[in-house]
Order: C-alpha cells, then structure tokens, then sequence
C-alpha cells in the first residue's frame, strides 16, 4: 500500500529544479547524477535540483544539467522564495559509479559531488548532511516543509540486465556506425 | 640506512625524472584543455551581448514593418485588394519569423532555468508532422523548395502512426530542423523528411541539399548563439538558440541528435527519441521503500 505523504508529489527530471515554500516531497533517482537539496529553517522552504555533469563548458545552454549552473541557480530561486542565503543548509546525495569504469580518477560521479562541495563552500552553504559514491544508485524523497530527506540505495543491476534493457536509442546506434 | 650503488641511484634518478617528466606533459595536456575551455567561455560570453545587440534587428524591426504595413492597408481602399494581399502576406512571414524565434528564446529560457518538463501524450506522428510542414508552407514557396516525405510528395503522407512522447517538444525539434533546411537549402532545392518506427523509437532524418557544414564545426552548432555565418552580411536571420534546443530537448526526452554533412554536400540530422515508458507511476513510494538503506 502506498504511504499517504503530506504534500503534492515532484518528480524532478535530471537537469531540472525545484522550489517551493508550501509543502512539497521533491523525489528523484540519481546514479552518477548528483542532488543537492536545500533547505532554510526559517521559512520552511526547500529547493532540489539534479545535475548530470560537473561544469559548464560552453556547449550547449548554460542549462542545471551542470553542476556549477544548477546550484547557484538553485540558490538564487532559494532566494527568490524569501530565503536568506545565511539560513540555507544543504544535503547532497548521488555520485555514484554506476557504470564499472576502470578509470577511476575520471569518475563522473566524484566529479559531480565534488563540484557540489567547491560551489556550497563557495557560497557558504553548510552541508548538513550527504550519502555520496558508492556503485548503487539512489532513490531520493525530500520534504520541502521538514527538510527531511529520505533515501534508499538501488540494486545495482546484473550485467546481463544491463545488456538485455539498453535502450532502443544504444542499439540503433550501435547499428547506424 | 641502505647503501646504494653508483648504478642503483642512477637509475632511480632517471625513473624520477621519467615521472615527472610525464607529469610535466599531463600538465601540459591539461593546461592546453584549459586555455580552449577558457576561450570557448569567453566566446559564450561575448554570444551573449551580441545576440542582446541583436534583438533590436530581429525583433524590433520586424514589429515596425508589421505596424507600419498593417497601418498602410487601414488605409488603403477596396480597389487595391491585391496589393493588400501582398502586404498581408509580408505581415504573416514577418509575425510567423517572430513566433518561431520566441518560441526558441522562451524554451531556452525556460531551460536554462530549469523548469521544463515532459508532457507526455499519445501523438500522432503524422499529423504533426502535417502541420509542421504547413506552418514552413510559405517559407518554402519563397525559395521554390520541395519538400519530400518518406520519398513521397506532402499530400500523400499516410496518417495512423501513434506515438508516445511530447508533442510540443517533437514539434519544436521538427520545426527547427525544418527552419534550417529551408533556410540553408539553395533555390529550387529538395528537402527530404524521413520518419520511422524502429525498435520502439521514432526515428526522425531531414535532409538538405545546401552548403553543408564542415566536419570542425559538428561540435559547436549545437552551443548557444552559435551561428556560422554571423557577420554582417549574413543572410540568414535567427539567433543561433535552435540547435541547441534541439540537443537539449532529444536530452529530456532520453533521445540523440546525430549529424552527417560535408561542405558542399548538404546536411543531414537524424533525430531518435525512444517512446516514453508510460507515466512516472514507477517512482510512486511504498510504505517498504521508505526506509534508510536496506542493507
């Protein structure tokens, strides 16, 4: 049976942000994608977003697909709602190496958490609290009202499922090269 | 302490000196990423203020021809009808330029912003490709073009083929994949749109027969702003925003843009965008699922 949460439910796309000052539960699943959520106890407000990458290039928009980007946008949409940015804490969650790279000095999912810590510290954030790294991915609920995160480790799927459930997209273009 | 022959130091010095020099080169590597990323930064940057400077020739000028032909035909009297049907159709290519062009600045805006999302429906493929084709019809008579559907003429297209995905997102691809082809395609010229089903996922290709593009620029166009003929003489209008909500919209949607083209040999992109897998009611929380880590 499902759990009656209080507040209307966000899924939050990857690249996308949230805030809110009502009561909210933002979730989302994160492999080696990152989520920082924000939160100020004063207001009762929250802000999540969910980044794929770690910095902004120049390619493509200046878009919260990249970390630097998302969580100053974040911020600035914290401060939008009524927050004050000395109030603002921060959990982070995600960053996890998913896919086994043997290279690991060039892991996404580090590269990403990192970023988070660099900017927040930059700004000034505190981070409360995180669950980064590892190779399962994580499933992520967040309570814009109570600041509380909820969070559960995926299974790490079989090679073989991974293979079986590529999608479409990888097949054909493994075909069209 | 140990004791070290002649030899052993030497060789040991020569493996550091090895590693440093190795470091030295990755350093060198690195500092090279850095200066291009730094350039393309300040490239970014300097887009940016020349596409505000812009605005005024793309968007004010067009909404002064506007006032100022629709104030003409006001005025005009009911034995000029055909000249009022030339004016009409200047004022609809000038407020359909308009549409398009904002319909790109807000979706980029509201991408860089964060807050766009799928809107996930059945479509139907058919008739959107239908009225994508209609809206370019009078782009496309301007320059004589032709445009082909699966090798078939406009009107033959086929309806029936449904799809699930976002019709406002497809559409804005189409019509930007479509803008370019007619807008880089020479007089008299063949565009060629394909569309399938294939495993699940909607395969979209147009192909021009224009200038093409070379294989250095396939990386940038799909950066903001970038436009590869910006000068002042450029005849070709448009902020250079299109490609790259393209990219970022076959992105949301799980889907990949690709590009084959060659100076001289026209362009073709071939968009695929997998079928959306229902609602997200695979993320509804149970009771169970709501505990710390299972382990």
């Amino acid at each position: 049976m499902n759990q009656i949460l209080p507040g209307n439910i966000h899924f939050l796309y990857p690249s996308t942000i949230f805030a809110s000052h009502e009561e909210w539960n933002i979730t989302t699943i994160l492999g080696s994608c990152v989520a920082v959520c924000f939160w100020d106890p004063i207001i009762k407000a929250g802000a999540m977003n969910h980044y794929m990458l770690p910095l902004w290039n120049g390619q493509g928009l200046a878009s919260p697909k990249y970390g630097n980007i998302a969580i100053k946008k974040s911020v600035e949409k914290m401060i939008q709602i009524g927050c004050r940015i000395e109030n603002i804490k921060a959990k982070v969650f995600g960053g996890a190496e998913v896919l086994n790279s043997k290279n690991t000095q060039f892991n996404i999912g580090d590269r990403n958490v990192e970023i988070a810590r660099i900017v927040l510290d930059e700004l000034g954030i505190p981070i409360v609290s995180s669950s980064t790294g590892g190779k399962r991915g994580r499933k992520i609920l967040f309570n814009t009202a109570t600041g509380d995160v909820k969070h559960k480790l995926i299974k790490p799927p079989e090679p073989s499922e991974i293979l079986n459930n590529l999608p479409p997209t990888a097949i054909l273009y493994k075909n069209n090269e | 302490m140990i004791r070290l022959s002649d030899e052993d130091l030497i060789n040991e010095l020569k493996k550091r000196f090895e590693e440093n020099k190795k470091n030295l080169d990755e350093l060198t590597r690195l500092n090279k990423i850095l200066t291009k990323v730094n350039n393309r930064l300040s490239e970014a940057e300097a887009m940016k203020s020349h596409f505000i400077s812009n605005i005024s020739n793309e968007i004010i000028n067009p909404f002064t021809s506007i006032l100022a032909l629709s104030k003409t035909i006001l005025e005009s009297s009911k034995e000029s009808w055909k000249q009022v049907i030339s004016m009409v159709a200047l004022i609809h290519s000038e407020t359909f330029n308009l549409d398009f062009q904002f319909a790109n600045i807000f979706a980029a805006a509201k991408l860089e912003a964060g807050e766009i999302m799928p809107e996930i429906s059945k479509i139907d493929v058919c008739g959107l490709i239908k009225d994508v084709i209609d809206s370019f019809k009078y782009e496309a008579k301007k320059k004589n073009l032709k445009i082909l559907i699966n090798s078939e003429p406009v009107s033959k297209i086929q309806s029936g083929l449904f799809f699930v995905s976002d019709y406002l997102k497809i559409k804005l691809i189409l019509a930007n994949l479509l803008s370019n082809a007619v807008k880089f395609s020479f007089t008299e010229g063949v565009i060629e749109l394909e569309y399938k089903l294939e495993n699940g996922s909607l395969i979209l290709s147009l192909q021009d027969h224009g200038q093409g593009i070379s294989p250095e620029n396939h990386d940038i166009i799909f950066d903001r702003f970038q436009k590869l003929d910006s000068g002042i003489n450029s005849f070709n209008r448009g902020h250079g925003l299109g490609l790259s909500v393209i990219k970022a919209f076959t992105d949301l949607l799980g889907g990949e843009i690709s590009l084959k083209s060659l100076p001289g040999k026209g362009a073709r992109f071939i968009v695929i965008l997998p079928e959306s897998q229902g609602d997200i009611e695979g993320i509804t929380f149970n009771g169970n699922e709501l505990l710390f880590d299972e382990e």
